[in-house]
């Protein structure tokens, strides 16, 4: 996912085609040759490399059933030791396993969160620079209720009333997580479409559609696709965070879900920190490297931020 | 009987009294936002268990000050109402208790029932009369004297006016008439003989003070303070989900407390509560999870107490929940109805697993329905009686009875559709979450699918009778009478709209008989044989189906406490006694005032601590934005 995504597929022939495809490897080198600049992007680039390794390959290394509590190997809330390298959580389950497991969710839903929040985000933003006037100002009032909306809060309420499945946590994150997005794509919009291409376009027969998606979106999406990694780090906090405050799915492993059990079994005021701190550490370390990436991407996409670097 | 209550911590507790309906509704929806308080970043969360408390209004912290001997308590499940009438929770009856005197009250050392508000009780030739003296010369809390006119308009209203019936109903429905011929003398006449009439749980209440209310359905006793009582303590504050206060009733006939100030302040999250006992905070704490017992047992000033509870712990049937009047309510699935598939449900369930690893030994396996701690009435399974742990059996069972596997492995019903349950668990309860785990693998493997439904008010579909599955758990009385009538037919809600007193809409004829006849039966051994037959039909039939007697595990302060009464005396529990016993018989430890001072020496040093990590973040982040601002110009 480097820079636009949309075929200008409207250009006839292969020729053109051809050409756009050199434009676009080209835009990709450069804009690789810019990132590689960031040391601080590389670094988190290398960690999500990492963590993404571990999740994917989870199935063959520790496999599903290190989330079963029939057979549980340990005992309940065993400290660290060579078999158990980071203990057992109170079921007696492996917690280095657990952790590698949960790894999946907590990214997953990471993932999809910030994908739906930006996506909402995105359409709001575009339609509200594009056709401005009445339904600009609506979409815009929504918009601002949302945005001093208490995220958390509102997430909360929507994760309570619906039944607790992933699906409703993704729901419940993005739909409360996209004002930012949005105002931040209206304001490039306005920008874009008062160039006199647009006008162009306009004069030449392009439709509402053609102009959003053939001009606007390819020109917004390198600062969505910066949104994007930026709020996916906030996304996996979210999760972490209802999953602690117990509501998520509770047959689910999460880090966030983790987290919560220790709370529950009373880890916290026993000082069972194997149970804690690995969790706490791997969301902190996630988040951490996906705002490294964000940043890193936004400074190279958007030349007002970052040049000198 | 009651509720269950979970102390800090989502654990269940052990309910009280009054019937309550334990696992319905022991927490409502707010630990969310207290919690959210303490979050705002997930790895922060260790600095924000610590934190919390201080942040804690401590109501009482002033009047602490003044000299005054404060014990104080941490509890975790909301009142419900604080009116006699309608309470039925662990907390709020548990309250009632401290508030009224009971005509009888429950030894504190075997049970038997000993002098309360009546001195002296004996029943007619026919036993359908029974006329007790009230203890003369005690005075309500307000100055005026206690008569057996208050008790006879307390009864006398519960028998006339429904909404009074709601929460202790079931001990007046037998009776015909009450009187009071004179100031100490109270007359009970029978329709037909009841056991119950020396465990009458009912708090009696001033006619002087309750005669003014209009709607009982609607009064919760709570505006106007201090309460008119006449038990141990005077309630005096009370704010939903932040403390209960109570004052010590100076006058009380059986002695004045010895702590003039009981407050039970209210922490929704059990780590904050240990925490808070740690550092003295709070004199008590209940419901402790193995591991937070473990870690308080090597504390230095506390004492762990770790006893059988009277609380069971179930897993209940929707049985196709019906209404008194036939209709049918909720949409349990039918399939449950078969007592087959019941059976290789409980058959898959391994107890001993449970116990060693959910409860991790502080609870006794679960067989009959009463726990043995009421030894005189406890009852287990006969060999071939009993569903024991066999996933063999029970995937025979299922085969039998024709519930094959399909394709992907999962048995289907007669309506040809996987068989998967719903089951309804407390979202704050982890001891629901936990065993809902195991019982999701072990039914999983008989190819049965379940869904944890974890709710934090599980009493609307509880008492919609929304749910297949369930867990639930009551307190036993001494006198087990309450938690038997919940599963009567007679406990059906009246239409679907009313709320009856049932537990699990279980309604039986042959239950219900015995039933009857246990109540009517005077002889105790005759009786308790009664009650066991009752335990083996309920065993039979299914519905209930008893994992566990957690125990109670409780904590409090050698420094602040020096003794407290257990009930029973050896291996007793604290929290949530039959009776006022513990609260009333603390014994205020000689160095409380000491320790007082490194309370708010803690507190102080907390908030400092909290300051100065707020202000390096401050610092922190003003400098992160400042560099940003650099970078972009």
């Amino acid at each position: 996912m480097t820079t636009e995504a949309t075929p200008p597929a409207a250009a006839p022939g292969p020729g053109p085609r051809a050409l756009a495809r050199q434009r676009r490897r080209r835009a990709a080198a450069h804009f690789w040759r810019q990132y590689r600049t960031h040391r601080a992007g590389l670094v988190g680039l290398a960690v999500l490399a990492l963590f993404a390794l571990v999740a994917l390959t989870a199935p063959l290394t520790v496999g599903s059933d290190v989330a079963s509590v029939t057979d549980a190997p340990g005992r309940p809330l065993q400290g660290p030791s060579g078999a158990f390298p980071l203990g057992a959580d109170r079921y007696g389950r492996n917690l280095l396993g657990l952790l590698v497991w949960g790894s999946r969710v907590s990214l997953l839903v990471g993932l999809l969160a910030a994908v739906l929040s930006v996506a909402i985000g995105a359409l709001v933003g575009i339609t509200a620079g594009h056709f401005r006037g009445p339904w600009a100002t609506l979409l815009m009032r929504v918009t601002d209720w949302f945005l001093v909306m208490p995220t958390l809060v509102l997430a909360i309420a929507l994760a309570t009333v619906m039944s607790r499945s992933l699906g409703t946590v993704v729901l419940a994150i993005g739909v409360t997580s996209w004002p930012t997005t949005a105002r931040l794509v209206r304001a490039q919009t306005l920008a874009v479409e008062s160039r006199p291409y647009i006008e162009r376009a306009k004069a030449l027969g392009g439709g509402h559609w053609h102009v959003m998606t053939r001009h606007v979106l390819p020109n917004v999406m390198p600062l969505v696709l910066a949104q994007a990694t930026l709020m996916v780090s906030l996304s996996i906090l979210s999760e972490a965070t209802l999953a602690f405050l117990g509501l998520g799915d509770p047959s689910v492993v999460s880090w966030g879900g983790l987290l919560q059990d220790a709370r529950e079994a009373g880890a916290v005021s026993s000082g069972d920190w194997w149970y804690l701190v690995p969790p706490g550490l791997a969301i902190a370390v996630v988040a951490l490297a996906f705002t490294l990436c964000g940043r890193a991407v936004e400074s190279v996409l958007n030349p007002r931020l970052g040049v000198t670097r | 009987m009651s509720a269950r209550v979970r102390l800090g911590r989502r654990h269940p507790e052990p309910p009280g009294r009054q019937g309550g309906r334990t696992g319905r509704e022991r927490r409502g929806a707010r630990p969310s936002v207290l919690r959210l308080a303490a979050l705002t970043g997930a790895s922060a969360l260790t600095l924000s268990a610590v934190l919390a408390t201080p942040l804690n209004p401590s109501p009482q912290q002033a009047e602490a000050e003044e000299g005054k001997k404060v014990l104080t308590v941490a509890v975790a499940q909301s009142v419900d109402s604080l009116s006699p009438f309608l309470a039925t929770r662990l907390s709020s009856t548990s309250i009632n208790r401290l508030m009224y005197e009971y005509l009888t009250d429950y030894d504190p050392g075997d049970n038997h029932a000993v002098p309360g508000l009546a001195t002296e009780w004996k029943p007619s030739a026919d036993k359908l009369t029974w006329t007790y003296t009230i203890r003369s010369g005690a005075k309500w809390s307000d100055g005026k004297s206690i008569t057996a006119k208050d008790a006879a308009w307390t009864f006398n209203k519960m028998m006339t006016d429904e909404a009074a019936a709601t929460a202790n109903g079931s001990f007046v429905a037998n009776f015909r008439k009450v009187t009071a011929p004179s100031d100490t003398e109270l007359v009970v006449e029978l329709k037909k003989p009841q056991a119950t009439m020396t465990a009458l749980d009912v708090p009696i209440v001033p006619e002087h003070v309750w005669s003014k209310v209009k709607d009982l359905s609607k009064f919760n006793n709570d505006k106007t303070f201090p309460v008119v009582g006449n038990g141990p303590y005077v309630l005096t504050g009370y704010k939903p989900d932040s403390y209960v206060r109570m004052e010590a009733n100076k006058t009380f006939w059986r002695g004045a407390p010895k702590f003039d100030e009981l407050v039970f302040k209210y922490y929704k999250d059990g780590d904050a509560a240990v925490a808070a006992l740690r550092k003295g905070e709070v004199s008590f704490v209940s419901g402790l999870t193995p591991a937070q017992a473990d870690s308080l047992a090597h504390q230095p000033d506390i004492k762990v107490n770790d006893a059988p509870g009277r609380r069971f712990y179930a897993l209940a049937v929707n049985p196709g929940a019906r209404a008194k009047d036939g209709t049918r309510m909720g949409d349990g699935d039918p399939s449950l109805r078969d007592p087959r598939l019941r059976e290789a449900l409980f058959r898959a369930v391994d107890r001993k697993t449970l116990i060693d690893k959910v409860f991790q030994g502080h609870a006794v396996d679960g067989e009959g329905y009463l726990p043995p701690r009421f030894s005189a009435y406890f009852w287990k399974p006969s060999a071939e009686q009993e569903r024991g742990y066999d996933p063999a059996a029970a995937a025979r069972l299922l085969d039998e009875a024709g519930y094959k596997k399909n394709g992907e492995g999962r048995r289907t019903g007669k309506d040809g559709k996987p068989l998967d349950y719903r089951l309804l668990c407390h979202a704050t309860d982890p001891n629901d979450k936990a065993v809902g785990q195991y019982l999701k693998e072990w039914w999983g493997k008989l190819g049965i699918g379940v869904t944890l439904d974890c709710l934090d008010n599980v009493s609307d579909p509880w008492l919609a009778g929304t749910y297949d599955l369930a867990f639930d758990g009551w307190s036993v009385n001494p006198d087990p009478d309450f938690v038997l009538s919940i599963h009567t037919c007679d406990a059906l809600p009246a239409t679907p709209k009313r709320t009856g007193a049932t537990d699990n809409f279980i309604c039986d004829k042959k239950y219900d008989a015995l039933y009857a006849r246990q109540l009517a039966e005077y002889d105790p051994a005759r009786r308790a044989d009664l009650v066991k037959q009752m335990q083996s039909r309920l065993y039979d039939l299914g519905y209930m189906n008893v994992m566990a007697y957690p125990n109670a595990v409780e904590a409090y302060r050698t420094d602040q406490i020096a003794h407290i009464q257990t009930m029973p005396a050896k291996a007793g529990n604290i929290y949530g006694q039959d009776g006022y016993w513990s609260w009333w018989s603390a014994k205020p430890a000689a160095s409380d005032g000491s320790s007082d001072d490194s309370d708010s020496t803690g507190v102080v040093i907390g908030v400092i601590a909290g300051a100065v990590v707020l202000a390096g973040i401050a610092a922190f982040l003003t400098y992160r934005r400042r560099t940003t601002a650099e970078d972009r110009e």
